[in-house]
């Protein structure tokens, strides 16, 4: 659509230039005397143009739509490969959780106490760190190693994308329970809800309907 | 979206919270998570090592009302039946029984995937504890 290489590692100045002149080229505003169906279709064209935009100026959602194309592929030869992380990180995350719903019980009771406090807000800085790295990661070496692949070196690279994604999300989710829990940083919490569970239920996700056995917090 | 009457009197009364220790034997764990939304979910059984029937189900789950509610009804269906009768548990029981909507039917896989992992942990330790037994 932009008239650029299929690549994953984009000049993203040059995206931009091209999505500016085709947004004003298929701007609705400037064809309002047209026909009727011609107003449709260049509505159509404005809306695509956006949101192919959006997909691809960020190298993280990049990957993932390449990973959806692929996939789709995949499933029409009926081999659906589940993303996994690796199960070092799943009960990594599990114990951090376990922590945090103990810490929030005690919270229920009185004052976090600065030890507990102390320990979750290293914890999280940590996890973020982790996070940014995975993201730059997946942004940088793995998708140039992708661009520059040969066919058979593929599936190894999105399988390494499909991990990478895992271990992004999970990252996300623990380091934002723990914002939520520590509370302060509505930045970051922003970002949790609007990464979790999609849109089709009550906005407070996690704290509302959503939450944590042993201790559900309504 | 409205969650299902069920779904919500799991999520406010879960049953089975808890863990077993997992070096017991006749304990399976399996411990799985939905990338989608980085929720964590741990399942446990312990059998009973003469009759194969699972006695006893607990889990721990961190994530949305559905993926508790999954797991906690799995626990349930668990108790009393064999292993063999265990692994034929289904996501769409799961599903039907709660009333999934679509976007939440990866909740239901979620506790699908635990059972299973749990019924090949428990398979494992018990194979190795026979192979243990042989080799003296």
């Amino acid at each position: 659509m932009f008239g650029l290489p299929r690549k994953l590692v984009v000049d993203s100045a040059e995206l931009q230039r091209r999505f500016y002149a085709l947004a004003r080229e298929h701007h609705p505003d400037f064809h309002q005397a047209a026909p009727a169906e011609e107003r449709a279709r260049i509505e159509a064209t404005s809306a695509l143009v956006n949101a192919a935009y959006r997909t691809l100026r960020d190298p993280i959602a990049r990957v993932e739509y390449l990973v959806r194309l692929e996939e789709g592929r995949e499933t029409k030869e009926g081999d659906i490969d589940k993303p996994k992380a690796p199960p070092a990180l799943l009960q990594e995350m599990f114990e951090i959780q376990e922590a945090l719903a103990e810490a929030r019980s005690e919270a229920a009771k009185g004052a976090l106490d600065e030890t507990t406090r102390a320990t979750l807000a290293e914890q999280r800085e940590s996890l973020r760190a982790r996070l940014k790295d995975e993201e730059t990661r997946l942004a940088g070496p793995l998708s140039a190693r992708w661009d520059s692949a040969a066919p058979a070196e593929r599936p190894a690279i999105l399988a390494a994308f499909k991990e990478a994604l895992a271990t992004r999300a999970y990252l996300r989710t623990v380091s934002a329970d723990l914002t939520e829990t520590l509370g302060g940083d509505t930045e970051a919490f922003g970002r949790a809800i609007e990464g979790r569970h999609g849109s089709a239920e009550a906005p407070r996700t996690r704290g509302g309907m959503g939450g944590h056995i042993g201790a559900p917090h309504q | 979206m409205a969650y299902s009457d069920k779904v919500v009197d799991h999520y406010n009364n879960p049953r089975n919270v808890g863990s077993f220790t997992k070096d017991t034997p006749g304990v399976g764990t399996g411990l799985v998570g939905a990338p989608e939304c980085g929720d964590v979910m741990k399942l446990q059984i312990r059998v009973n090592l003469e009759t194969g029937v699972i006695e006893d189900a607990k889990f721990k789950t961190f994530g949305c009302g559905s993926a508790i509610a999954s797991s906690s009804l799995a626990t349930e269906w668990l108790k009393g039946k064999t292993i063999d009768e265990a692994a034929k548990i289904k996501n769409t029981d799961i599903v039907n029984e709660l009333k999934l909507p679509p976007v939440k039917i990866h909740c239901s896989v979620l506790a699908e995937d635990a059972i299973k992992a749990a019924l090949a942990d428990y398979k494992d330790k018990q194979a190795s504890v026979t192979t243990g037994a042989a080799s003296k």
